[in-house]
């Protein structure tokens, strides 16, 4: 009698345990192994996003600036060269004429500048993080025009909402709202770490800003558009979120 | 022949198993993230203190799929983890329960008897209320760990609008390993909290589903370390304990 209870206390109680381990298993297995997770609950996801980008907005200061250290260290040779096209842009003067970069879309008056316009202009220089989406951070002194100022200097109208900025590497683009891309510390930038951009870090000139992940600061710049919808961008259209602040 | 209490509040219960799914989740997609710079240098600098710098973890261990994946679940499920702990401290908070969860003077000295008692150094099992004093302190520093977590995480997500909470942190570069290592120190006081589960205490799983608890088969009851007395006591006719009462009287 007392043995056959016995056996049955322990058979509950693997039976629990099983159980247990078995719920513990599942979600092990739901979880992890390097699933990408269901996709039904992909508008979950990107209601997320949403909310998300809300609050990004909500939290977005021009106040707030990137600071780093006086004195401290910068990345140098070590600040990774990347693109997407399959080998380093450069800009062909055979092919396509002297290098300008457009300023149109939403504004009175459409800009075309050469690099010595550029150069020209209300010039900005500051130290600064880059904040890679990979999770690397990178610093270089970075010199160049507050896209602020070209936007002044193009007169840009009520219908300028967001800007998109475009590459010549191959079909690179990444569109901003209007509020990053008109912080103080948002620059065309032409030179880093006191030359002129080297082919590798996106010359003749590039977007750079601590404000935004690596990957919406275009390099390789050709065009500042202003406009008034937002129209995704590279990595964008390929998953990545399109606000991206930091 | 049992002694059933109602031990776990409903809010507790489920914020715990929200915790159960969404945890995994968070970690596992946190890994994949990881993965696309499995280190803390900064470039062009060295790290002390990660000995693993470059080498990526186990695709097994990671969610998502790939980075941007990874970071759409990373950056949704936090929301969960968040209001779940809010509630879960709001209930703590408002129905008095932290009480039995809060330090209290002798709680070290206490602790250091479990660990006696499980190290077989002590006979008998410490006496004990709700929880032991190394579970109190394990389900104290939780939400403590937790809070690192968020705020670090925070840091990290916003290193320029939220630069002060960054700069609390060290920067950018210690506000990401800070909220690595928490993540592991979290994930292993849940290890720890499971282990213990299983190889002392089955039937809190019982009061973890529904809430009710057999007090007779509680550790102290059944005087049980890890995988030893996992059974619920004999009587045996020489036992000079006093007879259970039952219920028909």
């Amino acid at each position: 009698m007392m043995t056959q209870r016995v056996r049955d206390e322990r058979s509950l109680i693997d039976r629990r345990r099983f159980l247990a381990l078995a719920a513990t298993g599942t979600v092990a297995a739901l979880v992890g192994c390097d699933s990408f997770g269901s996709r039904r609950l992909e508008p979950a996801l990107a209601a997320a996003e949403r909310g998300n980008e809300k609050v990004e907005r909500l939290l977005f200061r021009h106040r707030s600036e990137d600071r780093i250290p006086g004195g401290a260290r910068l990345s140098g040779n070590a600040f990774p060269q990347y693109y997407v096209s399959d080998t380093v842009p450069m800009w062909d003067e055979a092919t396509s004429g002297v290098w300008r970069l457009e300023v149109s879309g939403a504004v009175r008056q459409p800009l075309s500048l050469g690099l010595e316009d550029l150069v020209k202009m209300p010039r900005v220089a500051q130290s600064v993080d880059h904040f890679c989406v990979e999770g690397w951070t990178a610093r270089a002194q970075w010199i160049g025009v507050r896209v602020s100022d070209l936007a002044r200097a193009a007169g840009i109208t009520d219908d300028a909402q967001y800007v998109d900025f475009q590459s010549f590497d191959s079909d690179y683009h990444e569109s901003w709202d209007m509020a990053s891309a008109m912080h103080p510390q948002t620059l065309v930038a032409y030179a880093m770490d006191g030359r002129y951009l080297g082919a590798g870090h996106g010359a003749p000139a590039r977007v750079h800003s601590p404000v935004k992940l690596g990957y919406k600061n275009t390099k390789y710049l050709t065009k500042v558009v202003f406009m008034p919808r937002r129209n995704g961008g590279y990595w964008t259209d390929r998953g990545y979120e399109w606000y991206a602040g930091t | 022949m049992t002694n059933l209490t109602k031990r776990t509040h409903w809010v507790v219960r489920i914020t715990h198993w929200i915790n159960v799914i969404a945890l995994p989740l968070m970690v596992a997609s946190g890994l994949r993230i990881f993965n696309a710079y499995p280190g803390f240098a900064r470039k062009g600098e060295s790290f002390c203190c990660y000995p693993f710098e470059g080498k990526p973890i186990p695709a097994a261990l990671t969610f998502g799929g790939w980075l941007a994946g990874a970071r759409h679940w990373h950056f949704a499920v936090m929301w969960v983890l968040v209001v779940n702990a809010l509630v879960y401290l709001g209930f703590l908070y408002l129905h008095g329960e932290w009480r039995e969860l809060a330090p209290r003077r002798g709680d070290v000295r206490r602790a250091w008897q479990m660990i006696e008692f499980y190290g077989f150094a002590i006979k008998e099992h410490p006496h004990q209320g709700k929880h032991n004093a190394l579970q109190k302190a394990a389900y104290f520093a939780m939400p403590i760990v937790a809070a690192i977590i968020v705020l670090s995480g925070i840091a990290i997500w916003k290193p320029v609008q939220l630069h002060w909470l960054t700069m609390i942190f060290g920067g950018y570069v210690w506000a990401r390993y800070v909220h690595f290592m928490a993540m592991i120190l979290l994930v292993l006081l849940v290890l720890g909290h499971v282990f213990m589960v299983f190889a002392v205490d089955p039937y809190a799983m019982r009061s973890m589903i529904t809430g009710w608890y057999d007090e007779d088969l509680a550790p102290e009851a059944r005087n049980a370390r890890p995988f030893y007395h996992l059974l619920p006591r004999r009587r045996s006719p020489g036992d000079r304990s006093p007879p259970a009462v039952t219920g028909n009287g």
